[in-house]
């Protein structure tokens, strides 16, 4: 087993990232439970999490060009704590929010809704900066102290998108990479297209019953 | 523009196309109804003037063979003057004009023009109403942000921008959208008007299909309201 020591960037608040994301990722769960339980699915279809690791947090560091320090990854980075939560249809993204909002010690510092409002490329998914108070001590020195908690969540749909993206856009020697781009882009507006026809179904199913 | 001209009378077709041309036009010349209908088969026009009386095949014959094909590119009769059944016959089997002879080359030549006017704006590529702009030729749907629509939505959406303000029955919208398949559910008509409702909710369009389940409907300016 990994010590403590490990990861340096954190000092000793490594092992406190690793409570504030346990702590959200049951909540997460056990309101999926609620809602599964209540209506037969879940409210998610799955969901990742992660404390950044050292290398990459030393590489953001140098890259945004802050000192490789545990202030640097804990107050100017605001993604050492990521949640990434993948649901079935469109609606459930906003459900899961509205519940992430209501939760003890949770302010949003920061959201983007990139599905109301897509990025050029097409890109959707809705991303969240949290502030939570928690019962542990912080770099400030309070108790309770304040950790951030980075959300993406998307769709099945919008992750595959996401996730083919991500592989093409480091191919290198692309010949016609404009042409690429528009038809990524059309993917991507396809696939919005029936994630809507997806959540409409579901309604009017669920109107009828 | 190309147009065919299909006229047996050797006289007069040489004379129309020759003023056809020198208005700039590109002319074909088909002797017969049969040559008519084979060029047609063959090439792009943007009209086509079909002689009734012509031997081989004559112009009702070829249009109904233009139109089997599935070619809805204009078509302008030649008549003779009493014949009213020809005319009748001529614009059942799929004509868009037709014309008495004698004539005057310049109306026939202004009928053209009025026939390719209208093709031109029977298909607009980009529709615009407030903030949305349908854009036909790429099935896109834009405001704030993009989706694609399914070719049915595409036609729905069309028929609604189109009629901006007017209301649409689920009858007059199953008759226009699905026109090509008669045992189309009522049913249907409500789960596309729901598709297209949700996708302008997506855009942050400023337009909203007003209307319950079962119709009619209507497309209208109204702000979005994030449910």
């Amino acid at each position: 087993m990994k010590g403590l020591d490990t990861f340096m960037i954190y000092g000793p608040y490594e092992k406190t990232l690793h409570l504030v994301m346990d702590q959200i990722v049951k909540e997460l769960s056990d309101y999926n439970d609620k809602i599964k339980e209540k209506t037969g699915d879940g409210i998610y279809e799955h969901l990742l999490a992660r404390v950044k690791s050292e290398d990459s947090m030393l590489e953001k560091c140098t890259r945004k060009g802050v000192p490789q320090t545990p202030e640097s990854a804990l107050r100017f980075m605001t993604d050492s704590i990521g949640l990434r939560v993948i649901t079935r249809f469109r609606d459930d993204i906003y459900q899961i929010i509205d519940y992430v909002k209501t939760l003890p010690g949770v302010s949003v510092r920061e959201e983007k809704d990139y599905i109301r409002h897509a990025k050029p490329n097409g890109y959707r998914s809705y991303h969240m900066i949290l502030d939570r108070e928690v019962p542990y001590k912080d770099i400030d020195g309070q108790n309770p102290g304040h950790y951030y908690i980075e959300i993406q969540l998307r769709t099945i749909a919008m992750d595959s998108w996401a996730s083919l993206e991500h592989q093409l856009k480091y191919k290198k020697d692309i010949k016609n990479p404009e042409l690429i781009g528009q038809e990524l882009k059309r993917c991507a507006d396809e696939l919005a297209g029936c994630d809507l026809s997806m959540q409409t179904i579901r309604n009017l199913m669920r109107e009828e019953i | 523009m190309r147009i065919l001209l299909a006229e047996d009378e050797d006289q007069l077709s040489r004379a129309v196309a020759a003023v056809l041309r020198h208005m700039n036009y590109e002319v074909d010349v088909a002797p017969n109804g049969q040559v008519a209908a084979d060029l047609a088969a063959q090439n792009r026009y943007d009209c086509m003037v079909l002689d009734i009386m012509m031997p081989v095949m004559d112009g009702i014959e070829a249009l109904k063979k233009i139109r089997s094909s599935g070619d809805v590119t204009p078509v302008i009769m030649l008549t003779a003057k009493s014949e009213v059944t020809d005319r009748v016959a001529g614009l059942d089997a799929g004509a868009d004009d037709y014309l008495t002879k004698p004539f005057a080359i310049a109306e026939l030549a202004a009928r053209i023009r009025s026939q390719a006017r209208r093709q031109d704006s029977y298909t607009p590529k980009v529709l615009s109403a407030g903030n949305v702009r349908l854009d036909i030729s790429v099935s896109e749907l834009k405001a704030e942000n993009s989706v694609r629509l399914s070719q049915k939505e595409m036609d729905l959406m069309e028929l609604f921008m189109l009629n901006m303000g007017k209301s649409l029955t689920t009858a007059q919208i199953l008759d226009k959208v699905w026109k090509d398949d008669q045992t189309t559910e009522e049913e249907v008509v409500w789960m596309y008007i729901s598709y297209l409702k949700s996708k302008l909710d997506a855009v942050s369009a400023n337009l909203v299909i007003d209307g319950e389940k079962g119709g009619p409907y209507r497309l209208e300016e109204g702000a979005w309201k994030r449910s």
